[in-house]
């Protein structure tokens, strides 16, 4: 395709009800050739069709160490979500990218590794935990809170099992309101994070979830001792390219979709709360 | 030749990257002269196959790009169109691509080629407008081919401005002035009965090539178009000082001037679709029937609450005032972060039709 926003067909292939209001899609691209040349890393994001309805952009839930399909975990939340809720295996959709720039895994190499996610903020923190996991070897200890408003919110539950039986994986779930069935934590993510208090030394922590929790994680890191140069997130904003050129995804002269999504907090604490 | 090349060194330094600069090919400049007779019948001539653009009356005191079929139908008198010149390149509404549902699955039938066009009697600021548009449909490794496509096939002719408005601010710009040259392919400058012509771009000199409407300038005429160049210059209005408007802009973020400034604001978008150089776009679909319809690229605006609110309702700029300092810190301190140049020509159509009176050069002189 000669035009930047022509999107390669694919199709839906498997749909996972994560919970209530959030699906996981699995997509095939039709032209082998496609799929071939598609190489992505964790952190970036592509930008889905829904012929008819209208593009939305989502980022990768799996990582490229698990690329046999192209995997997005979406909340039913807008006019192209809900579309794409109700399409169904077979279905053709449009995907182009990847756009976008990644987590930074080779410089935490030898580092312990601490991943706080909140909501559908676990969405975005699924492929690099995932590729961490793929690529165990390289980080010392790895550590994840998750937290969702209630049991019925928490996603990939076979997969956080999974998790949990890896090798030096400490994994916590906390939910606000818990139910009797609730084994786990009950709490905020913020609150929980500082009961856990993880060592701040040689740790990098990848936070992504809803601002407030954002706000909240990243004070109760900083009491923990973690400073602004060790701590990882990935933003969301508004896009339409994904090219830098449609002019909306701005924060000062960086486009979150080309300069972003993944920043560390060093560079974003000096940028204007516009995000 | 060489001494008008001295005295504008920046403006070849800017000449858009894809055009061919005819210097760089070792040659010199070209000027030549043409009588407006001879205008007339080189339009005519060039209407047989090209869609030609130009300024044509349309009702009491607007004036529009459209397209010509008679070099007549031209209107030399306005000084600017109403619209920039934007629109011919890269249109309100353009198809990306068609889509239909067959039985081989979904198709996409992207646009057949353009047609070769021109635009004649463009301004020099909105042929400006052209070159910053190159660069960011080609930034960052990504061009955009659905802006490319028109904009490979179109030749700029433009006609230097004699009758600076008081809106006029394009001599604000470094090595910028009415018979500035950047994004033009020709440029016209206006002698009485014939213009002086120069030769931009390679698509510029294939214009002239033909030879028999044109006689090579004399250094007389030369000598005309520098008295006309100090001329203008002195209509100009007073210059902004850029460089310190810049320098305040990158410590004004969080200033409580933005409170008070874009109050009497009314988010009417007119500016940004008047501007040469506004170029944010929103990508929308157009469905027909159940599994046809095309998907569009349409202007879209800054100022408009829509353009930053995503689903579930969060918008980084809800608010006036942050859309209003987004639209002034773009065009003058976030675009020359990233292209070291201004979002801005000059051409004062903001200022000249905004319904409730906002001037960007005292908003960027008072900005602190």
């Amino acid at each position: 395709m000669s035009n930047i926003y022509s999107p390669n067909m694919a199709r839906v292939v498997e749909i996972i009800n994560e919970t209530s209001d959030v699906k996981s899609f699995r997509f095939e691209f039709i032209d082998q050739e496609v799929y071939k040349n598609f190489a992505w890393k964790a952190g970036q994001f592509l930008i889905l069709s829904v012929f008819g309805v209208g593009e939305a952009t989502f980022t990768f839930a799996n990582p490229q160490t698990r690329r046999q399909f192209v995997e997005c975990s979406i909340r039913k939340v807008g006019l192209v979500t809900e579309a794409i809720h109700e399409l169904e295996v077979g279905d053709t959709v449009g995907i182009r990218g990847p756009y976008g720039n990644w987590f930074p895994f080779e410089e935490f190499k030898a580092k312990n590794l601490l991943f706080v996610a909140g909501g559908i903020g676990i969405a975005a923190l699924r492929s690099p935990i995932e590729y961490s996991l793929d690529t165990r070897g390289d980080y010392d200890k790895i550590t994840i809170l998750y937290g969702a408003r209630s049991p019925m919110d928490i996603c990939y539950k076979d997969k956080i099992v999974r998790w949990q039986d890896s090798s030096n994986v400490d994994v916590t779930l906390t939910v606000d309101r818990g139910n009797d069935e609730w084994k786990h934590r009950v709490g905020l993510v913020p609150i929980i994070l500082k009961e856990m208090n993880p060592a701040a030394e040689n740790t990098v922590a990848i936070i992504c979830g809803p601002p407030t929790m954002i706000k909240f994680t990243l004070k109760a890191l900083s009491e923990l001792g973690f400073t602004d140069d060790n701590i990882v997130t990935t933003l969301e904003m508004k896009m339409k390219c994904g090219l830098g050129k449609c002019g909306r995804c701005n924060i000062e002269n960086l486009y979150i979709c080309k300069d972003g999504p993944v920043f560390y907090y060093s560079k974003l604490k000096n940028l204007p709360e516009e995000y | 030749m060489l001494f008008v090349l001295l005295l504008q060194p920046t403006t070849y330094n800017l000449q858009q990257k894809f055009s061919v600069n005819l210097l760089l090919l070792g040659m010199s400049i070209m000027e030549y002269t043409i009588t407006t007779n001879n205008l007339r019948s080189l339009i005519n001539d060039l209407l047989k196959e090209h869609i030609v653009y130009a300024p044509k009356l349309v009702s009491a005191n607007t004036v529009l790009y459209k397209t010509i079929v008679s070099f007549d139908e031209y209107d030399s008198t306005a000084l600017m169109t109403n619209t920039s010149a934007k629109s011919m390149i890269y249109p309100q509404t353009n198809r990306l691509f068609e889509f239909a549902k067959t039985t081989d699955g979904m198709v996409l039938k992207e646009d057949e080629e353009v047609k070769k066009s021109i635009i004649f009697g463009c301004r020099p600021c909105d042929a400006k407008g052209f070159s910053l548009l190159d660069n960011l449909f080609d930034w960052k490794g990504y061009r955009d081919e659905s802006y490319f496509s028109r904009r490979d096939k179109t030749t700029i002719i433009s006609i230097s401005c004699t009758a600076p408005q008081s809106t006029c601010f394009c001599n604000s710009f470094e090595d910028w002035g009415a018979t500035s040259k950047v994004g033009s392919d020709l440029l016209l400058i206006p002698m009485g009965d014939k213009y002086l012509v120069e030769v931009v771009t390679e698509k510029g000199k294939k214009i002239t090539e033909d030879g028999k409407y044109f006689e090579p300038a004399t250094e007389r005429d030369a000598a005309i178009k520098q008295e006309i160049e100090q001329s203008v210059a002195e209509l100009m209005p007073k210059k902004l000082k850029l460089g310190e408007i810049k320098e305040n802009l990158d410590t004004a973020f969080e200033s409580p001037y933005w409170d008070r400034v874009h109050l009497p604001c009314l988010k009417c978008n007119l500016c940004t679709f008047v501007c040469p150089t506004c170029y944010c776009f929103d990508i929308s679909e157009c469905p027909k029937g159940y599994s046809n319809g095309e998907r569009n690229r349409t202007w879209d605006s800054c100022m408009s609450e829509q353009f930053t609110k995503m689903a579930g309702g969060v918008n980084p700029r809800s608010d006036s005032k942050r859309r209003f300092r987004q639209r002034v810190m773009h065009k003058f301190r976030y675009h020359v972060d990233n292209f070291n140049e201004y979002l801005c020509t000059g051409c004062g159509r903001c200022i000249k039709y905004c319904p409730v009176g906002i001037d960007i050069r005292r908003v960027l002189e008072g900005a602190k």
